[in-house]
């Protein structure tokens, strides 16, 4: 107890400026095990630190505590602690033990999950990221868990925020693989399919020796999602995709692709059966929400082929092809897919017909001199993101010693002194 | 004989009508040097050199050819401005010049663009010549004050302006005999948006050492800083009228009046139909603008999932990509 005591001492003293910190830092990690050690006897050391001051040593001292097997009781009062150290810690600090930091916001989200409260947490989780990344671009193994906590709590807003942020570096692929595929579920619960789709197709797509279950599950959803979105979907993964993915994922994905198949036919009867007869299947992967809105949307898909053949056509037209019960459905429908402004159409309610119209954009206002004007800005950041990467690749000894042996020797009668580009 | 002109004329030359002549002088050089090397052998020619035999080739060999051709474009008020150029068959032994192929050409010109016509004509060499004179004077006949644009085809690397020179005529009196009289006038460059984009294609053919921008960089990069000025300004003028409205700087009506008749200039139109189309127009402008970033753009990524490529990919050139590294 006295080298606890002594700890405790030292931490109160070196905590203020930088050098101070750093000699600490080499305290604490010599002194490691012995706190490890003393794991269910630090808790009333704690008292005697100030989270916001000595956030280190706090840290560190938190990170042994919460190391062995809590019961629930002891969980609520964890949390608490936790929580208070989580809203005044200092970053500079904490990422100094990042390692730590994160297996302790870790045992947080454990805890939360298990006292069954997860909203107490996430706004918490946010901060800790927060005070944590580098930068906005940054990933940190705690995005997923904040994700998570988003998504049990059904909060899907905040996640969203969080998702809008482009992401540059990322310090696991675990963590990648993880952030986009509960980043696609929260898309889906907002029904943002259009975003869904993408950080599912991150997963899908994303380097790996060897498929792993995140990918699997992402693959029917991705399946799944982009029969919502566009009505169909293509077999072959795209060619940037690892070989592993290539070979294996359509096997363990065999189910959503027999609904691909029926879903193509157009037949709501057929795709109703099928859904039938598989649903404990779906159930099993937790994915029956998502397949009963890929049977509503085919509804939508038929429509919308049929604005490609017709300019004008009765509801009860529209209600025999696509096979819906009666008018007043199929108004219901059209009615809604021209607020959702998926279809430019007009009812003429007299006498019953749908006249399909051309999208009405003529480019000449000021809000959509606006929006490309955004989109012009943002690309321009990508650009100088991609720009510099290049450099510093051209720049990477493997590529240099690889790609000079490449390249032949340099003609200058030939060098065209054109410039390729403009540089912005 | 070539001094200042007093006339009070300005001129505006395009660059189409200094490439056209350009190319006219090389392409006849290069067609007439041919033949002699291809007929005679290289003893002979040194030989028929030291015999000072005036073969029409050995001519050409020793002298450059001299082309000739007129110009044409439109004279407002005292602006003329000279937009383009044809050649013309002149022999100036004989002091022969082909009417029947100018008429014939100055009708075609007149069908494709009427407002121009013959301002006057061309010649390659140093220096204007009493033999010109003649020249001129036939040409009096279609326009009462020709111009002369002469081209020096000499390279001379140190030199830094164009070697094209427009001289007019006057009629002065000399030693009692009134005489015409060629007078050098000075010129302007005027260039138009498409003759721009090509003289810098053309000026690239040849890479001289000069500077890396393009000239449409260039003149972007005027416009650019023309646009930040008048912004600072306008900056400078809105800070000026906040601190009055604030009370720190005393009121001044005369100013006040100036920067309210400033205003009431603009907006100059205000209609719904200007409103659209320069709406469209601008959004015209800013999609191209995007799809160029985006082309920009794609191509930087290619290159960098090139170079990727080659740095990471130790199965070259197989489908899908190794672990993360």
């Amino acid at each position: 107890m006295n080298s606890m005591e002594g700890l405790v001492t030292q931490i109160q003293g070196l905590s203020s400026t930088a050098s101070d910190v750093l000699m600490l830092q080499n305290l604490l990690k010599q002194a490691n095990d012995s706190l490890h050690a003393e794991s269910t006897r630090l808790l009333p050391f704690l008292d005697q630190l100030d989270p916001s001051k000595h956030s280190l040593g706090y840290l560190y001292f938190l990170e042994a505590c919460t190391a062995g097997p809590i019961t629930k009781e002891q969980a609520s009062s964890y949390v608490l602690i936790i929580a208070r150290f989580l809203s005044s810690c200092v970053s500079e600090q904490i990422r100094l033990a990042s390692h730590k930091f994160i297996s302790v916001c870790k045992r947080f989200k454990d805890q939360l999950v298990l006292l069954g409260e997860p909203l107490r947490g996430f706004a918490l989780m946010l901060t800790a990221i927060r005070k944590f990344q580098s930068s906005t671009e940054h990933l940190t193994a705690l995005h997923p868990e904040f994700l998570l906590l988003c998504l049990l709590a059904k909060s899907y807003k905040t996640g969203h925020s969080v998702l809008e942020e482009d992401i540059f570096e990322v310090d696991q692929p675990k963590d990648l693989f993880l952030y986009c595929y509960y980043g696609g579920m929260i898309c889906i619960g907002q029904k943002h399919f259009q975003k869904a789709l993408e950080l599912l197709h991150n997963v899908v797509t994303a380097p790996m020796f060897a498929v792993n279950a995140i990918a699997v599950e992402a693959y029917k959803k991705y399946i799944l999602v982009s029969l919502i979105l566009h009505g169909q979907f293509s077999t072959s993964l795209p060619k940037y995709s690892s070989s592993a993915a290539q070979r294996n994922l359509r096997s363990l994905c065999q189910l959503y692709f027999d609904m691909e198949n029926s879903y193509s036919n157009g037949k709501i009867g057929d795709l109703e059966t099928y859904v039938q007869s598989n649903k404990e299947r779906f159930e099993h992967d937790n994915n029956l929400g998502l397949v009963k809105q890929v049977v509503s949307s085919l509804y939508k898909q038929n429509i919308q082929r049929l604005t490609q053949t017709y300019l004008t056509l009765s509801l009860q037209d529209i209600a025999n092809t696509v096979q819906l019960s009666s008018v007043r459905e199929a108004e219901m429908h059209v009615l809604q897919m021209i607020q959702d402004v998926e279809i430019y159409a007009t009812i003429n309610q007299k006498d019953g017909m749908v006249r399909f119209l051309e999208d009405p954009e003529q480019y000449k206002t000021i809000e959509m001199i606006e929006r490309i004007d955004s989109s012009i800005q943002r690309l321009m950041i990508l650009s100088k993101k991609i720009t510099l990467t290049d450099e510093l690749m051209s720049c990477d000894p493997s590529y240099l010693s690889k790609g000079c042996r490449e390249r032949q020797k340099f003609d200058f009668d030939d060098y065209d002194s054109v410039p390729q580009r403009f540089n912005v | 004989m070539a001094s200042s002109s007093s006339r009070g004329l300005t001129f505006k030359l395009h660059p189409l009508v200094i490439v056209n002549i350009s190319d006219h002088y090389t392409r006849v050089k290069s067609q007439l040097n041919l033949p002699p090397s291809l007929t005679s052998t290289s003893s002979a020619a040194t030989s028929n050199n030291n015999n000072n035999n005036s073969n029409g080739g050995e001519n050409n060999q020793q002298k450059p050819p001299r082309v000739y051709g007129c110009v044409i474009g439109v004279q407002r008020g005292r602006t003329v401005e000279i937009f383009n150029s044809f050649e013309l068959i002149y022999d100036p032994s004989t002091r022969s010049l082909d009417r029947s192929f100018l008429e014939k050409k100055q009708e075609l010109y007149k069908k494709v663009f009427p407002h121009f016509y013959v301002l006057g004509w061309y010649s390659t060499g140093s220096d204007a010549q009493e033999s010109d004179m003649h020249f001129h004077k036939a040409l009096m006949d279609i326009n009462e004050s020709p111009l002369y644009v002469l081209l020096n085809p000499a390279i001379n690397p140190a030199q830094k302006d164009l070697p094209v020179t427009i001289y007019e005529s006057e009629l002065h009196v000399i030693d009692g005999v009134p005489q015409l009289i060629f007078v050098r006038s000075s010129y302007t460059i005027e260039t138009v948006e498409a003759e721009r984009i090509s003289v810098d294609h053309v000026a690239h053919l040849k890479p001289s050492g000069g500077s890396a921008a393009t000239q449409l960089a260039a003149q972007l990069t005027g416009i650019h800083s023309a646009i930040k000025m008048l912004n600072s300004r306008i900056r400078v003028v809105h800070q000026y009228l906040v601190g009055m409205q604030k009370g720190d700087i005393p009121c001044e009506s005369s100013l006040l009046r100036q920067v309210s008749s400033l205003l009431r200039r603009l907006p100059a139109i205000e209609s719904e139909k200007f409103q659209d189309d320069l709406l469209m127009e601008y959004n015209d402008t800013l999609l191209i603008t995007y799809l160029a970033m985006f082309t920009n753009c794609s191509s930087t990524m290619n290159e960098l999932v090139d170079k990727f490529n080659t740095a990471y990919d130790r199965h070259s050139r197989r489908g899908g990509r190794t672990a993360f590294i």
